[in-house]
C-alpha cells in the first residue's frame, strides 16, 4: 500500500508544480514507482513539464466519470521503464466536475500499485483544493521567500491541520536567492520556520535551469550537477525517511563572493 | 385569623423595600400587591427596591410585578433582586468569568472566540483573528487581531509576549497598528493594550497594568 502526498501552496505560481514534477522523478530515480495526479483541471500544466503532453488520449475527469479505465488514462513516462506515470487533468471542463470523494476513492485505488502517489493541488482554497487534498496521507505546502506567499501558506497550513486524516504538513521553501537573504532584502529561512512553525523538508534554490528545463519537458531533476536538482533529490530522500542535512547555504555565498573577486580581478 | 402579610414595605434613605413573599402562589402575591398598592395612599415620587426573595420569577414576571407596581405614579422601581437564577443563567455567568485556553497557532484565516477571558499559548499569525468578551492574554507572539471584551466590557485589556498586531479592538474602538504608535516597534516585548479614560486605545508596559487595571487581579491580600 503506498502514499498519497498532495503537494499545495494556496498562492500561485511558487512552483507546485514544478516541485511535483521534480519529485516525482526524484523518487522514481530512486527506485520507487509513482504516480502523478494533476488536479488542477481547466489550467493543467503537469503533463507540460514533464513533457508528456501529446501523449494524452484520456484524463482524470474521463476516468472519473466512467468512461475508461485507470490504467488506460495513466501516460507513462518512457525514460523511467514503468516506474512515473501521470494521469493528467481535464483541459475541457473546470473543477466543479469532481467531487472530494470520487478523489479520495481513485486514489486508494491507485495506492495499491504504486508507492507513491503524488498529487499537484491547483491554487486557491475551493473545489480544487478540497478535491486535491481528499485521498491525501501527507501534505507538503510549497512557498517562496515573498511576505505574500508566506502569507497563503499560513492559511493554507491552518486549513491542513484541520483535517485529521492528513499527517501534519511539512514546508518546502522554493526559488531561494541566497544574496538577497543575506542582505536581509528577502525573508530568511529562520524566519519563515518559525512564523509558520511546522518542519522544514527541504529548500530549492533559485536557478534559471528549472525554466529551461521544464520548457523542454525535462525536469531539471534529471541533470544531476544543478543546486535545484540537488535540493529535489535530497528531499525525496527525506521523503523515503533519510536523515539528510540542510543543504549548505554559504556555497551560494562563496560563489557570490568569487563572482565578486572575478570582478575585480578582470579589471 | 390574621392573615400572613405577604408584602412587607420599609423605608429606607435610598427609598422604599418592597419585600415580597416567595411562598405563597404568584396568583396570590400580585393580587395583594396590586391591593397594597393601591391601598397605602402613597405620596410624592418615591424609588422603589424589590425584593423578590427566593422565588424564580421569568421576564414577563418580572415585567408584570413592576407594572403593578407602577399602576401609581408615585411609586417607580429602580431594582430588582432576587435570591435565585437558573442553571442556565448560572452558567453563563460562570462562562463569563471562565477563561479558556487555546494551545498552538491561529493561522490566517482562523478566528478564534470566547465568551470570557481567552489565553492562547503561541503565536496569533498575521490576518488571525482572537475574539474575547473578556481579556486577551497571548503567551507568544499577536501579530493579527485581538478583540478583547466584545460584549462591551471596556476594562478589558489585551496582553502578548510581543504584542505585534495589524489591529487592537476593545470594546468598540479600533486602533490601528501603524508606525505612529512609536512604543511598539521599538520594544514590542511584554506589553498591554487597554482603553484609556480618553476613549482611546493606550499601550503600556505589562508591569504597569497592575496600576492600570487593579481589579484584574482576583488575588485579595498578601502577605
Amino acid at each position: 500500500m503506498g502514499e498519497a502526498i498532495v503537494i499545495t501552496s494556496g498562492k500561485g505560481g511558487v512552483g507546485k508544480t514544478t516541485t511535483t514534477a521534480n519529485l516525482g522523478t526524484a523518487l522514481a530515480l530512486q527506485g520507487k514507482k509513482v504516480c502523478l495526479i494533476d488536479t488542477d483541471i481547466g489550467l493543467r500544466n503537469l503533463d507540460v513539464v514533464l513533457g508528456l503532453e501529446n501523449r494524452i488520449i484520456y484524463d482524470l475527469v474521463d476516468v472519473i466519470e466512467g468512461r475508461c479505465k485507470v490504467h488506460q488514462a495513466l501516460v507513462k513516462d518512457k525514460r523511467f521503464e514503468d516506474r512515473l506515470y501521470l494521469l493528467p487533468a481535464a483541459q475541457t471542463t473546470d473543477k466543479n466536475a469532481i467531487n472530494p470523494e470520487q478523489m479520495k476513492k481513485l486514489v486508494t485505488e491507485l495506492k495499491r500499485d504504486y508507492d507513491y502517489v503524488i498529487i499537484d493541488c491547483p491554487a486557491g482554497i475551493e473545489q480544487g483544493y478540497k478535491n486535491a487534498i481528499a485521498g491525501a496521507d501527507r501534505a507538503i505546502v510549497v512557498t517562496t521567500p515573498e511576505i505574500s506567499a508566506v502569507r497563503d501558506a499560513d492559511r493554507i497550513i491552518g486549513l491542513l491541520e484541520q483535517e485529521t486524516t492528513i499527517a501534519p504538513p511539512k514546508l518546502i521553501i522554493n526559488r531561494i536567492r541566497q544574496h538577497l537573504m543575506t542582505n536581509g532584502d528577502a525573508l530568511d529561512i529562520n524566519e519563515i520556520t518559525t512564523h509558520l512553525s511546522i518542519d522544514l523538508l527541504g529548500i530549492i534554490s533559485d536557478d534559471e535551469s528549472v525554466i529551461t528545463s521544464s520548457n523542454k519537458g525535462e525536469p531539471v531533476v534529471m541533470d544531476p550537477n544543478n543546486t535545484a536538482s540537488l535540493g529535489y533529490r535530497n528531499i525525496a530522500r527525506r521523503i523515503l525517511g533519510e536523515s539528510v542535512p540542510l543543504m549548505s547555504m554559504n556555497v551560494p555565498k562563496k560563489s557570490f563572493m568569487s563572482k565578486f573577486r572575478s570582478l575585480f580581478s578582470s579589471k | 385569623m390574621t392573615k400572613k402579610q405577604l408584602i412587607s414595605i420599609k423605608g429606607t434613605k435610598e427609598g422604599l423595600v418592597l419585600r415580597l413573599d416567595d411562598q405563597c402562589s404568584y396568583a396570590e402575591l400580585l393580587e395583594e400587591l396590586a391591593k397594597k398598592v393601591s391601598d397605602e395612599g402613597f405620596e410624592g415620587q418615591a424609588e422603589v427596591l424589590l425584593q423578590l426573595g427566593y422565588r424564580y420569577c421569568n421576564d414577563i414576571q418580572k415585567k408584570e410585578i413592576i407594572n403593578c407596581v407602577q399602576q401609581t405614579e408615585h411609586l417607580r422601581v429602580t431594582k430588582v433582586q432576587s435570591e435565585v437564577m437558573t442553571v442556565e443563567e448560572c452558567n453563563k455567568k460562570l462562562l463569563e468569568n471562565q477563561s479558556e485556553t487555546y494551545v498552538g497557532i491561529v493561522r490566517s484565516g482562523q478566528v478564534i472566540t470566547a465568551v470570557g477571558d481567552l489565553v492562547v499559548i503561541g503565536d496569533v499569525n498575521p490576518n488571525a483573528r482572537i475574539v474575547a468578551g473578556g481579556n486577551i492574554f497571548v503567551l507568544g507572539r499577536l501579530k493579527g487581531i485581538a478583540h478583547a471584551g466584545s460584549h462591551g466590557n471596556r476594562e478589558a485589556v489585551i496582553a502578548a509576549s510581543r504584542l505585534e498586531a495589524t489591529h487592537l479592538i476593545i470594546d468598540t474602538v479600533i486602533e490601528l497598528m501603524t508606525d505612529e504608535l512609536s512604543v511598539l516597534s521599538e520594544h514590542p516585548e511584554m506589553e498591554c493594550a487597554f482603553l484609556h479614560t480618553n476613549g482611546s486605545i493606550a499601550i503600556d508596559r505589562l508591569q504597569e497594568l497592575r496600576l492600570i487595571r487593579p481589579n484584574l487581579s482576583t488575588f485579595k491580600g498578601g502577605s
